[in-house]
């Protein structure tokens, strides 16, 4: 049965929501459901592909294996968050330069990945990129395209 | 093309008088159409209109303000096929990209292709576009040239307006030239395309018209539609493969939070609820018996696949096989297998459906609209002209989302629930209860004569079907015979079909005889081959990686393949390093040298071809779907991995273009050559002839330390 409702106060990409949804609930299936933030997507419900990766406090998440409870008080930024002012991020406008997507389905979850990668390591080497991300799946096989645009966006926020 | 209506005939038509259905019985086949307004539209988002006919077919519109729209039955998957279409009728109008809008697989919008499934979309749709860009080109020149009172070959578009070559300062544009009329034009001369020594926008590695969306998270797939009232429904699944529903209890889980039906009509058992979470908890309140059927057994699938074994067509025959085989100096003879592959694309089947008095809309993740439409009509008993498909973005397909059955299922929930249904899959779902690419068996028995050529090729092919296995070499004696078999598991259409399978087969085979003959791999092919394409393409590959018949050993193996497929050729170079004690495969680099036809978008087939190299990695190393009693084991990316970040080689790419030939470039051809490029470059550095798919690590390991 589900969990009684309870509140749930969480600041996504800038603006504040109170939601009452069971906490055990997935923080994707909030985001996706509840705000019509549809940008970060379902892959495999089990944490193995990176499709839904989202930023809670500056921190890579699998949104689709986090209780959205354990999001309580707390900021999270998906790929709708990402652009500021009209203003792609540099890792967007990287992956855009590199062309680095096909299908694009996998894309909102490898930028936020990258993003999340770039703040804590912002001039990482090919196999650093490729340890930090090894976890998210792309099965049009755009991974060298990825590998580039990161090292790409490196240099932008080098600048 | 069909007979010549296209006379310099123009039809009028009365805008308010006429419905668009009359409209087209007027006119039929296939049109470009000219209008001031824009035409009636057949039905806005969500709504099928009146006349979503069956013939609606328009491949180009322009408007008077030069607004170029084109509509094509082929959706965007990803291979960037909305702005290949762009660039070409761009390119036959000489407007720039921006100036054309490109609709895609909505079944009421776009035109319906009979097109031969192996033929790739960029040529079969492409070139109609083309056609239909060329032939409005021609009628724009020739009513500015009337106008003028000047021959054809003094007036050029260029840039949206009609300019007179000989007084620059002269010009007329589209509206100025269309003055309020309708042309209706249907294709049927051949209008001469714009040659490739001219083309300024074909060739151009332009952007993905997509892009941004992409990038900011707004392009919109399945999952992400939101109709009013929309309702989400999950299926209950049997408990292995072929079981039958005997009865089921549905009163506790309608009584769940959230539900609004569960819905049970004849093998259709779902929960409809207000969200998709609520949907799925609830599925498990369902008391369901089910009467298995039987189970399938991985163990004896090639032995099954042999003794089910019904000749599928007839067979292919070149000279006498038989007497060639017996007369041979040596024979070769050997079995190849590749085993059942998901197309696991990361975004999961979907569909969502809704019906409106007697018509059904469905948004579809899908290659093949059309197909949908039809599946949905049969399965409700509707006409095909009461059902509209419209395709959304697709999370990749690898032609894993042909079959309608997702859209079919949908729209019956939508139906018994009278409201919108999003219907969508988990991992598990995907992984385990759609098609799969078709397990190979594949038999070579190969005849060389006395000069050490190939005199005889002879090749079974079991339940893959026979796309690529006929040689591309000159060997005077050739039979190919495909058998369809019982296969255990649910197979369908997948990227190239039997095409990798086959050219595995065929490109290990050669390699095992070129070394017992001492023989340059290389050097090998090239003495049976005439082809100039293919001759050249592995010239540019072999350069490029720098192929030297006699290497010294350097502890790396290096393998070569090549393949045709869908009017490409491709020559393929894997340079692997192979740790002995586990058998395990590195790939480090691969050089691919494609001829495609005409490039329309470098840098998008490049995209393309790199995209296949690592698809064909994974089935070449890993991927397998596993099953046992019945379930399909592999139901997760734990236990189906595919390729990651981790496994991805240098990949080098060369495009050797024969420009006068149609556009046939995606990555499929790439795909196909590979398994074998891989499988022979581990035997270059282990002397391990694995000749299955995945290759297994125990078998080289095996042969590795014999």
């Amino acid at each position: 049965m589900a969990r009684q409702s309870e509140g749930i106060q969480i600041r996504v990409n800038g603006s504040l929501y109170r939601l009452e949804v069971d906490s055990s609930r997935s923080l994707l299936s909030v985001l996706r459901t509840e705000l019509r933030l549809t940008g970060t997507k379902y892959g495999c419900g089990a944490g193995e592909c990176g499709a839904c990766t989202v930023l809670v406090d500056g921190e890579a998440v699998r949104s689709c294996i986090f209780p959205a409870g354990h999001a309580h008080g707390r900021t999270v930024t998906t790929i709708e968050g990402l652009a500021q002012g009209g203003r792609l991020h540099p890792v967007q406008e990287a992956f855009l330069e590199a062309q680095a997507f096909q299908c694009g389905y996998c894309t909102p979850g490898m930028i936020m990945g990258a993003v999340s990668l770039l703040r804590k390591e912002p001039n990482p080497t090919e196999l650093e990129i490729r340890r930090a991300l090894a976890d998210h799946l792309c099965r049009c096989g755009v991974y060298p395209r990825i590998i580039r645009a990161v090292q790409l966006a490196a240099a932008k926020m080098a600048k | 093309m069909s007979e010549d209506v296209g006379q310099q005939r123009e039809v009028p038509i009365n805008r308010a008088g006429m419905t668009r259905r009359e409209f087209l019985r007027l006119t039929g086949g296939v049109i470009v159409l000219f209008a001031l307004a824009p035409a009636a539209e057949p039905g806005t988002e969500g709504q099928p209109g009146p006349d979503s006919a069956e013939d609606l077919n328009a491949w180009l519109r322009i408007q008077p303000d030069g607004r170029v729209t084109i509509f094509a039955p082929v959706p965007e998957v990803g291979q960037g096929l909305r702005t290949s279409l762009a660039q070409m009728a761009a390119e036959e109008l000489r407007v720039s990209v921006s100036c054309v809008e490109v609709v895609l697989g909505d079944t009421a919008r776009v035109p319906r292709l009979a097109a031969d499934p192996d033929e790739p979309a960029l040529s079969a749709v492409g070139m109609r576009v083309r056609a239909a860009a060329a032939e409005a080109r021609e009628l724009l020149a020739a009513m500015a040239a009337e106008k003028w009172d000047v021959s054809r070959e003094l007036v050029k578009l260029d840039g949206g307006q009609v300019v007179l070559l000989p007084r620059p300062g002269t010009a007329a544009s589209i509206g100025e030239l269309i003055g309020g009329r309708r042309f209706v034009r249907r294709l049927g001369r051949p209008t001469p395309l714009t040659p490739p020594s001219e083309h300024q926008i074909i060739g151009e590695s332009i952007a993905r018209l997509d892009g941004p969306a992409i990038v900011r998270g707004q392009a919109r797939y399945v999952g992400d539609v939101l109709l009013p009232n929309m309702a989400y429904a999950k299926l209950l699944r049997p408990p292995c493969l072929g079981a039958r529903l005997v009865r089921a209890d549905t009163r506790a889980a309608s009584a769940q939070p959230g539900v609004i039906a569960v819905v049970h009509e004849g093998d259709l058992i779902a929960v409809v609820a207000s969200r998709p979470d609520l949907a799925e908890k609830a599925t498990r309140y369902i008391q369901a018996t089910w009467e298995e059927g039987a189970h399938p057994e991985m163990s004896t699938l090639y032995q099954d696949l042999r003794e089910s074994a019904e000749l599928a067509e007839p067979a292919r025959q070149q000279g006498d096989v038989e007497a060639a085989l017996a007369g041979a100096r040596r024979g070769y003879s050997a079995s190849y297998r590749a085993a059942f592959v998901a197309h696991a694309p990361i975004e999961p089947h979907g569909a969502v459906a809704t019906t409106e008095g007697d018509t059904v809309v469905v948004y579809a993740s899908t290659e093949r609209p059309f197909a949908h439409r039809e599946g949905v009509a049969d399965a409700l008993g509707l006409r095909a002209s009461q059902v509209r498909v419209i395709t959304t973005a697709v999370g990749g397909a690898f032609g894993g989302k042909d079959g309608a059955e997702i859209s079919v299922q949908a729209a019956r929930l939508a139906r018994a629930v009278g409201r919108p249904v999003m219907l969508t899959q988990s991992r598990e779902e995907e992984l385990t209860w759609n098609y799969f690419r078709p397990a190979a068996l594949i038999d070579v028995r190969c005849g060389v004569g006395e000069t050490g050529g190939i005199i005889a090729w002879d090749c079974d092919v079991f339940n893959c079907g026979a796309r690529g296995a006929w040689p591309p070499y000159g060997f005077p004696h050739r039979r190919l015979r495909s058998y369809r078999c019982d296969a255990p598991l649910r197979q369908g259409p997948w990227r190239g079909a039997g095409g990798p399978a086959n050219a595995f087969a065929r490109e290990v085979h050669l390699d095992h005889i070129a070394g017992e003959l001492g023989e340059d791999p290389i050097d090998f092919r090239l003495r049976h081959l005439s082809d100039r394409r293919m001759i050249r393409a592995i010239q540019a590959a072999a350069e490029r990686y720098g192929w030297r018949a006699h290497r010294p050993p350097t502890g790396l193996g290096v393998g070569f393949a090549c393949a045709r497929d869908g009017g490409s050729c491709v020559a393929e170079i894997a340079e692997v390093e192979v740790e002995r004690l586990s058998g395990q495969v590195c790939v480090r680099r691969v050089v691919v040298a494609q001829d495609s036809g005409l490039v329309v978008n470098p840098d998008n087939l490049r995209n393309q071809i790199e995209g296949a190299v690592v698809m064909g990695l994974g089935f070449t190393l890993r991927e397998a779907v596993r099953y046992e009693q019945g379930r399909v084991l592999t139901r997760s990316f734990a236990s189906y991995p595919i390729l990651t970040f981790r496994d991805v080689p240098r990949i080098d790419i060369l495009l050797p273009a024969s420009r006068d030939l149609p556009p046939n470039g995606d990555g499929t051809p790439a795909l196909c050559a590979i398994p074998a490029a891989v499988a022979n470059a581990v035997f270059d550095a282990v002397g391990a002839r694995v000749r299955e798919l995945p290759l297994p690590p125990a078998s080289i390991r095996a042969a590795a330390n014999r």
